[in-house]
């Protein structure tokens, strides 16, 4: 009898211990609430506030004070206020998203030439076919394969490599035209950079945040290139990436991989970067924020949030032709 | 397929309870690794429990008397729906939970008041998709634990029908959960960076899921109506999760034993 007792008592500490406190952010419309939590969050998350040498602080105090003098009601003030404030951090992965606006930032690609004209794409675009989100054809007499990859959100899959390398399996060259793509799913960069290599390698590394110091990230963690991914599809001849300002992100990322495959060379202007793999996170209001978290770096530990410089920089400037795509076709040619 | 061990079990002189029940409720879901708001919303659960004595051993083997010793087992998947405050965003989730427990039962007044206490293995899981969230859409509770399970049952009879009220407690006492590194993301996650698998007890993870139950026998059929809650609740550094839901159960019970007319 008295071991029944105690069984019972026990069980009852045990249910009493189980009270931990509950850290969640309370539902609010006030602004000074929500750029007061915007702050934080951005402060103790995003990653990049001291590599951009950015005054957080300073920042702090000029918008709670902008918030303080805002109409709680006014929804729409209180969302220009916080994008207002997201702009300093010059990210194109950074945006607000609320039910009647989304917010971005143009400063990362505003001073840089377009390199990319639709309309002189066609002239080299031509009847094409769709395999995944590739879009391909021939050019240059047949003799050079050209891909154009315009996001990394749609799907590459080894069947669609397969039969794009079949296609092009009297071709000198491939390019592959990443140009205003601004990225997507980083797993199809990795599905389409892993058939111009040869073997499993080291092609980056990332760390993420591991604590609310704006310094505190895990140790480099190496992205690694699997072959498994296309099994035996390859590509070993030359091939040529194109990229201008807005290759962005996952498309970056492709770029940065491509440098090290042995038969590459990277033609156009520098890329978009978007190094910062971003993360979303809400304010109390409902808002979802999203930001850079986890930082990527190129083999060489480079961060490539700045974009990645091009070995072949070419600027368009002919009206009737596509300088960056001839830029490709001739190095092909000379391979 | 139903009747061979409902055969088997009556040579046996075994009494089986088999519960299938489907179960409705509210949620609360506060995962700071999505969002650092709660959610609240809607659960819709199936679920199949059973309950069997086990046997005395002799020398000469079982001789299917019914010892103070019984198992448990059940087997649960839920889906639940929740949306932030602002109904902004929501969650989508599936839950699966399995385990298996074995306990000993004291018995009073012609063994109409029973209380047992036992041991439990619990594995949960549950994984949630945050719907507007754009690069990180997907989080995951993983635990398995040792559980303390207790309850107390009491059988009383009307007319033509007879009760068996029961209540069952059950909290985790040690096991294994898993959570995500600070600000990983799913992508890490996926590329096998690990995160922290870690040793789990009341210290880091608490666990706590109990029901009331009402099992009614008629003439031709035994059903049960009850209530069930969860919580979960554990975390590290800047994470937390809780997991927290109330439903009502309907269910329809097997009972399988050798007495004709026996009540339960």
């Amino acid at each position: 009898m008295k071991s029944r007792y105690t069984i019972i008592w026990l069980l009852i500490a045990i249910l009493l211990s189980a009270c931990h406190a509950k850290e969640e952010m309370t539902y609010s419309a006030d602004p000074v609430d929500n750029i007061e939590a915007l702050w934080q969050i951005i402060d103790t998350k995003y990653c990049y506030i001291d590599t951009k040498g950015i005054d957080w602080q300073a920042i702090h105090e000029e918008y709670i004070a902008k918030a303080a003098a805002l109409n709680i009601n006014d929804k729409m003030a209180l969302f220009d206020l916080c994008a207002s404030m997201l702009d300093s951090l010059r990210d194109g992965h950074v945006n607000l998203y609320s039910d009647f606006d989304r917010s971005y930032n143009t400063a990362w690609y505003d001073s840089y030439p377009a390199n990319y004209n639709a309309e002189l794409q066609k002239l080299y675009l031509k009847d094409y076919r769709i395999a995944g989100g590739l879009y391909y054809c021939t050019i240059d007499d047949g003799k050079i394969g050209y891909v154009y990859y315009p996001s990394f959100s749609n799907s590459v899959g080894v069947s669609n490599l397969y039969w794009i390398f079949t296609t092009f399996k009297d071709c000198k060259g491939l390019i592959i035209d990443v140009r205003n793509n601004g990225g997507g799913d980083i797993t199809n960069a990795y599905k389409l950079a892993a058939p111009f290599f040869t073997e499993n390698q080291t092609i980056g590394f990332w760390q993420h945040k591991t604590g609310t110091g704006h310094n505190d990230f895990s140790a480099l963690e190496p992205m690694t290139l699997d072959q498994s991914l296309v099994e035996q599809c390859k590509w070993l001849r030359p091939v040529v990436v194109l990229c201008n300002r807005h290759t962005y992100s996952a498309a970056n990322l492709f770029v940065s991989m491509m440098r090290y495959a042995e038969h590459s060379t990277i033609v156009g202007g520098i890329s978009g970067g978007g190094g910062g793999m971003p993360m979303s996170y809400e304010l109390p209001i409902g808002w979802m924020v999203r930001f850079s978290s986890v930082r990527m770096y190129d083999r060489d530990k480079k961060d490539i949030e700045p974009g990645i410089a091009p070995d072949i920089t070419v600027t368009m400037t002919s009206t009737d032709k596509d300088d960056i795509i001839e830029k490709a076709i001739q190095w092909i040619n000379k391979q | 397929m139903m009747l061979f061990p409902v055969l088997l079990m009556a040579q046996e002189n075994v009494e089986h309870d088999n519960i299938l029940k489907i179960k409705v409720g509210t949620g609360y879901q506060l995962d700071t690794y999505l969002s650092p708001l709660g959610y609240t919303g809607m659960v819709y659960g199936l679920g199949n429990e059973w309950w069997q004595p086990f046997r005395k051993d002799t020398k000469l083997g079982k001789t299917g008397k019914l010892d103070h010793w019984a198992h448990v087992g059940r087997v649960d998947i839920a889906l639940s729906n929740y949306y932030s405050k602002a109904r902004t965003n929501k969650y989508m989730g599936v839950q699966l939970a399995a385990g298996w427990g074995a306990f000993y039962e004291w018995r009073w007044i012609d063994e109409r008041l029973k209380v047992f206490v036992g041991p439990y293995l619990d594995a949960d899981f549950m994984v949630r998709e945050q719907a507007n969230n754009v690069n990180k859409i997907v989080s995951l509770d993983v635990a398995i634990d040792v559980m303390a399970m207790g309850g107390i049952s009491w059988s009383f009879y009307g007319k033509k029908t007879s009760y068996r009220l029961g209540y069952m407690l059950r909290t985790n006492l040690i096991g294994f959960d898993y959570l995500p590194e600070y600000w990983e993301s799913y992508y890490e996650i996926t590329q096998g960076v690990p995160g922290q698998p870690r040793c789990s007890g009341h210290w880091n993870h608490n666990t706590l899921k109990h029901q009331l139950a009402l099992d009614m026998q008629f003439p031709h059929s035994t059903w049960r109506i009850g209530a069930e809650h969860e919580l979960i609740n554990y975390g590290t550094d800047n994470l937390h999760f809780v997991r927290h839901q109330f439903g009502i159960v309907v269910g329809c019970l097997w009972k399988y034993k050798i007495r004709a007319n026996a009540r339960l």
